[in-house]
């Protein structure tokens, strides 16, 4: 079980995060078909780093996005995503 | 072995074995017990059911493999040398038949030629005839204890932990290392898989001793430390977690507070491995019987437990420690016959136990041993090249050490090898783990190469894997040593080949004409020493692994006595029976009374969302994939929602409460994913937006009243006017304020009727005391099911299943012109108009009921053209009604196929019809 | 000896303050208003007559009376009710971070996690919010279905850890 650090709450264990998806899979709300076909149907998939979302469910239930060794899951970096917050 | 081999005064712990009371002293293991009462045999091989004895004193036991407790406390498989001996402790002996001593498996020995390396996978290439023929056997005779038929009466608890430095192993360097941690201010944990500590320091007192190490774990425990005695740490995980399991009463016993195991999750900043190592046996003929004892193991029985395992004894070593051994056993009053020392020089050690009167053999290596069943009787070696016999009745063995690095590989780390010890170490740590004393470091030894028959000399002795077998899998083509250990089983028992490994890479290596390191080595995986499942299941052991969600009504509903369905992780009332009525009967009574009258029932798992703000509407044009901005004030509509692919994946309605302010709900299934899935789109994709949406499932508990009579029985609830079809208003019920919601998901007029969950009781009872006076009943989710098949709605999960497009569910008509809504994109991908795709129909009976989950064909064996998602009875005319997934179904109504279900033996003959079999034109639940 | 007793804390109205736009603005209304900051995340502040609990970026639980907030949030977020989904649990006693462990992955036993803190968690597969009171009491926000489960859990729990226990 991964210890991810929430942008808002610090070091939790894994099993309050969930995992949604790479960013290099999201579909943005104006994308072109092509573009959409893309994120949903192939993807980088590395077998090294990646930047994955997740989500802080059972938290914050805030979104973040980590970045990820899918081989060692050292974590380099967790970044917040979402709407404007106080600190 | 012959009669006791400790004096028993002292010993007044019973305990019984195979059916005989022996007796203990307080602090033994089973298997110090069992040798202080001369009990030699303890069990019998996996496979060609050997009799096997004690060969070691700790975690790495591969023989000594007994059952210890009754009924659901038993434990199979229980290493005798890792139970601590209580009173009342009943142990039996296993894979043998009718006993111990005399075991007619035993006959597998005989026929061991047959049953080498790899005969499990040989047996498959024969014909299936001959493998059943095999298998019938092989499944009686292999194996090791019987998993218990009983639940366990105790409990399992889990529980996380946090600390600065955990300290996993409580020897010297354990000890010394917490010290000094827990004494810098840091907060430690220090775990010993023992139930005292000093581990080496108990058999070898020297400098520092047990006293030594009761005054050290004094000062850990002052500093604040925590000490956990029979704690293993039993897994390495990512980011410096580690699983411990503790045992707080030994198997079979009664714990004191109803807790039988605990597994911690130790999540530390550092974590410092004084792990140790394990000492290896030398490959000889026979070297698997009773009487052939690991060396430090016999210097423990002696030391620390009294016992003295044999009289005559022959040590066999390729190392100096095993010199302890002999003075050990010889200051206990044993008979040293020779010590065979495989060095070609004397070393010091030897130097001086020679001078002190042992009989020491250099270049000795013993090659073969005699014995009975229960004890040892001669011991074969070849010195400088000849051979040479002893009368001895125990060989005490070092082959050397193995360092325990399983929770270093664990966590990523890599190995070096030590030349000198002949040993894998510590090299690089991938986590922040440090490993340190004779885990690190571990003694010089000799190499040795085996002179014995490799046919009886054992490696991997709980699966009985001889020389022989790494020598045939080589013959065959084996080379990796991966390979290797799947065909020959070597290593995959249930001590994971701590003892067997490193003679088999040795021999590998050997025939491969390399050096070990570049033989390889299997990979290390969690857990370290067997774990219970039940312990991995925690609390949720005793109810099917997680909490039930109880409905806010649960008194209400209980007070009735439904029967309860799971759905999730909901109980909801599948029905209310009356008297003597059946489920059956029960559903169509209630069903009927729905069709006819009036009947409520309890909504509330739906998934609920408010959705508030100025951006409301435009928020939910994003969900849904109908129209939302169109609906007025205190209206509503059905609507489902899309994945970003153009598949369906929930339903529900939604309703505009206020100017900015909506509710929104969908299926009670779907609620979690719902929930992350409008997060999601909120927060990732839309953060500017300028909108609230809250999940309010259990907010608000749901009653639903349906039925010709809905509306009386509501006007009256309210005093005043219900609102039309897919109309919404505020009121108040019994005083409590509601929102009241005309929707009808039977097909009849009905209403839903929400209220803060907190005081839905009083809803509740003012609705069935109105519905009660109109006639009806309460209805559970079966009658709620029969009345949706008939009326042709979907069920999330049913027919809404993942793969279904809105126009495969002929919802395409509902479908926002404008788009913009998830999914809108996916769902103009061409291949979703193509002919072929499976749409939703209804199925009418010409004969027989039809099946749920039956396959759809057009003749007997051909291939399916569809399945039934459910199916139902019509409710106040009978017959077999369904809904069902066909190909190319909206251009097939009229067509006759064939329903089958093999699983069940169920057929019907069936006709393919409009999904709608009630009310086709949507009259009943208007005015 | 009892070293942690649960209460339930009877039901009340319980609401999620939201804010979508213009925080800043937001919080200085709302410090003029109260006279307290706006709480940051994993903290609470006010009083029994209004507390907001925060455990999540842009929202707020609040306990106790409403009426000043809806002006305070104008145009720039919204509050919903939900207190009737939530059900508070008073864990009192001494014992609270010790049973907390229990079934957890959170570091209860952290002592800046003291008065005035908050966090949302899992507890034996629930999530779960809690509240640090006072040294010796801590509040747990569970939701409506899994709170007779998780009391049940949390006795059997303290039974097994303590020498007594009080419900």
């Amino acid at each position: 079980m991964m210890q991810i650090t929430c942008p808002h709450c610090g070091p939790r264990a894994q099993s309050e995060f969930i995992y949604e998806r790479t960013v290099d899979s999201v579909v943005p709300l104006d994308a072109a078909p092509e573009q959409a076909m893309t994120a949903l149907f192939s993807r980088a998939n590395p077998r090294g780093v990646d930047e994955e979302i997740w989500r802080h469910t059972y938290g914050c239930r805030a979104w973040l996005i980590m970045t990820r060794h899918r081989v060692t899951n050292e974590i380099s970096a967790t970044r917040a995503v979402g709407p404007e917050a106080l600190p | 072995m012959s009669g006791p081999t400790r004096d028993p005064k002292g010993a007044t712990i019973s305990f019984s074995f195979d059916g005989k009371t022996y007796k203990a002293r307080a602090g033994d293991t089973l298997a110090a017990a069992l040798l202080a009462n001369g009990v030699g045999l303890v069990g019998r091989s996996f496979k060609y059911h050997r009799p096997r004895g004690i060969m070691t004193a700790g975690i790495e036991e591969p023989n000594a493999l007994v059952t210890v407790g009754e009924g659901g406390r038993a434990e199979p498989n229980t290493r005798a040398t890792d139970v601590f001996v209580y009173d009342g402790l009943i142990a039996r002996s296993q894979n043998r038949w009718p006993s111990l001593s005399f075991d007619m498996g035993a006959v597998f020995s005989l026929a061991a030629p047959m049953l080498g390396a790899g005969f499990y996978y040989k047996t498959f290439f024969g014909s299936a005839k001959r493998w059943m023929f095999y298998e019938y056997f092989i499944r009686k005779a292999a194996g090791l204890g019987n998993a218990p038929t009983k639940a366990d009466p105790d409990r399992f608890s889990q529980r996380a932990a946090f600390c600065d430095v955990l300290v996993v192993g409580a020897g010297p360097a354990g000890l010394q290392a917490a010290l000094e941690q827990a004494e810098a201010g840091k907060r430690v944990i220090l775990v010993e898989q023992d139930n005292i500590l000093g581990a080496s320091l108990i058999r070898d007192p020297q400098e520092l001793d047990a006293a030594w190490a009761e005054a050290a774990s004094a000062r850990i425990r002052a500093a604040g430390g925590r000490i956990l005695t029979r704690t293993t740490a039993s897994g390495y995980w990512e980011h410096d977690l580690v699983t411990l399991t503790q045992r707080l009463s030994e198997p079979g016993e009664v714990p004191t507070n109803g807790v039988t195991q605990r597994l911690w999750h130790v999540r530390a900043s550092q974590v410092i491995l004084a792990t140790g190592s394990i000492e290896r046996p030398i490959a000889f003929a026979h070297n698997d019987r009773p009487g052939v004892m690991l060396s430090q193991a016999t210097r423990t029985y002696v030391r620390r437990f009294g016992v003295l395992p044999g009289k005559r004894v022959v040590i066999a070593t390729n190392n100096d420690d095993a010199y302890k051994t002999a003075h050990a056993l010889q200051d206990a009053g044993a008979e040293i016959v020779a010590i065979l020392d495989a060095r070609p020089q004397f070393s010091d050690a030897a130097a001086s136990a020679e001078s002190a009167g042992l009989p020491v053999w250099t270049n000795a290596v013993p090659s073969s041993v005699s014995g009975a069943r229960h004890c040892l009787s001669g011991v074969t070696a070849i010195v400088d090249g000849q051979s040479k016999n002893w009368k001895a009745d125990l060989i005490a063995v070092s082959g050397g050490f193995t360092p325990v690095v399983h929770l270093h590989m664990q966590a990523g780390g890599t190995l070096d090898w030590n030349e000198a010890a002949q040993a894998f170490v510590p090299a690089v740590s991938r986590q922040n783990v440090t490993t340190i004393g004779g885990a690190a470091n571990p003694d010089p030894v000799f190499p040795v190469t085996p002179v014995s028959n490799p046919k009886k000399s054992f490696i991997d002795f709980q699966n009985d894997v001889s020389l022989a077998d790494v020598d045939l899998a080589w013959a065959e083509g084996y080379r990796s040593v991966e390979h290797l250990k799947r065909y020959t089983t070597l290593g995959m028992a249930t001590d994971q080949g701590k003892l067997s490994n490193m003679a088999a890479l040795g021999r590998l290596a050997e025939k491969q004409g390399v050096s070990i390191p570049e033989a390889g080595l299997t990979t290390f995986r969690p857990p370290y020493t067997p774990v219970s499942m039940g312990l991995i299941a925690g609390a949720g052991a005793k109810n099917a692994g997680a909490h039930v969600r109880r409905l806010a009504l649960y008194d209400v509903h209980a007070a009735k006595n439904p029967i309860w369905q799971p759905l999730g992780y909901w109980f909801r009332p599948r029905a209310y029976p009356q008297g003597q009525e059946t489920l059956a009967q029960a559903a169509l009574r209630e069903a009927k009374e729905v069709r006819t009258g009036v009947g409520m029932t309890d909504v509330s798992t739906l998934a609920k969302f408010e959705v508030s703000g100025p951006d409301a509407a435009a928020f939910l044009e994003l969900i849904c994939a109908t129209t939302v901005s169109k609906l007025a004030v205190g209206r509503g509509r059905y609507t489902f929602m899309l994945r970003e692919d153009g598949i369906a994946f929930d339903d529900g309605t939604v309703w505009r409460l206020d100017e900015n302010r909506y509710l929104l709900t969908s299926s009670t299934g779907g609620a979690d994913r719902m929930a992350t899935h409008i997060s999601y789109v909120r927060q990732y994709l839309c953060p500017q937006m300028k909108v609230s949406a809250v999940n309010v499932q259990e907010h608000y508990a749901g009653i639903a009243i349906a039925g010709p009579k809905a509306k009386a029985a509501m006007d009256a609830l309210i005093k005043a006017d219900s609102p039309r079809h897919m109309s919404t208003v505020p009121a108040e019920i019994a005083g409590v304020p509601v929102i009241v919601l005309a929707a009808s998901y039977s097909g009849e007029r009905a209403f839903e009727v929400y209220v803060e969950a907190s005081h839905a009781a009083s809803v509740w009872a003012a609705c069935e005391a109105e519905v009660t006076a109109q006639g009806g009943c309460l209805y559970g989710l079966e009658a709620m099911e029969f009345l949706r098949i008939e009326k042709g709605h979907l069920v999330v999960g049913g027919e809404v299943d993942g793969r279904m497009t809105p126009m495969d569910l002929a919802l395409d008509k509902m479908l926002n012109k404008a788009g913009g809504y998830i999914g809108a994109t996916g769902l103009s991908r061409p291949a979703l108009a193509e002919p072929g795709r499976r749409q939703l129909v209804g199925l009418e009976a010409i004969e027989g009921d039809i099946p749920e989950g039956a396959m759809l064909i057009t003749r007997k064996g051909g291939s399916p053209h569809g399945h039934v998602s459910a199916a139902a009875f019509r409710i106040l005319e009978g017959g077999s009604v369904a809904l069902g997934q066909l190909k190319d179904g909206f251009s097939r109504h009229g067509e006759e196929l064939i329903a089958s279900s093999p699983t069940r033996g169920q057929e019907a003959r069936v006709r393919v019809v409009h999904p709608h079999f009630y009310d086709t034109v949507g009259e009943r639940y208007r005015d | 000896m009892t070293n942690v007793t649960m209460t339930l804390l009877p039901a009340a109205p319980l609401h999620v303050f939201e804010i979508w736009s213009n925080p800043a603005a937001v919080a200085k209304r709302f410090k003029a208003a109260t006279g307290f900051e706006l709480p940051a995340t994993g903290t609470s502040g006010g009083s029994d007559a209004l507390r907001l609990i925060r455990f999540e970026p842009t929202v707020w639980l609040v306990e106790g009376d409403i009426s000043a907030l809806g002006d305070i949030l104008a145009d720039d977020g919204a509050l919903t009710a939900i207190g009737g989904g939530t059900v508070r649990i008073r864990l009192s006693g001494a014992g609270w971070r010790t049973l907390l462990m229990e079934g957890g992955v959170f570091n209860a036993e952290d002592p800046a996690f003291s008065a005035g803190c908050s966090a949302a968690t899992v507890i034996d597969h629930v999530n779960v919010r809690l509240h640090v009171v006072s040294d010796d009491v801590c509040d747990a926000y569970v939701p409506l279905s899994f709170s007779a489960g998780l009391l049940h859990f949390w006795k059997e729990a303290a039974l097994s850890l303590f020498e007594g226990v009080a419900s």
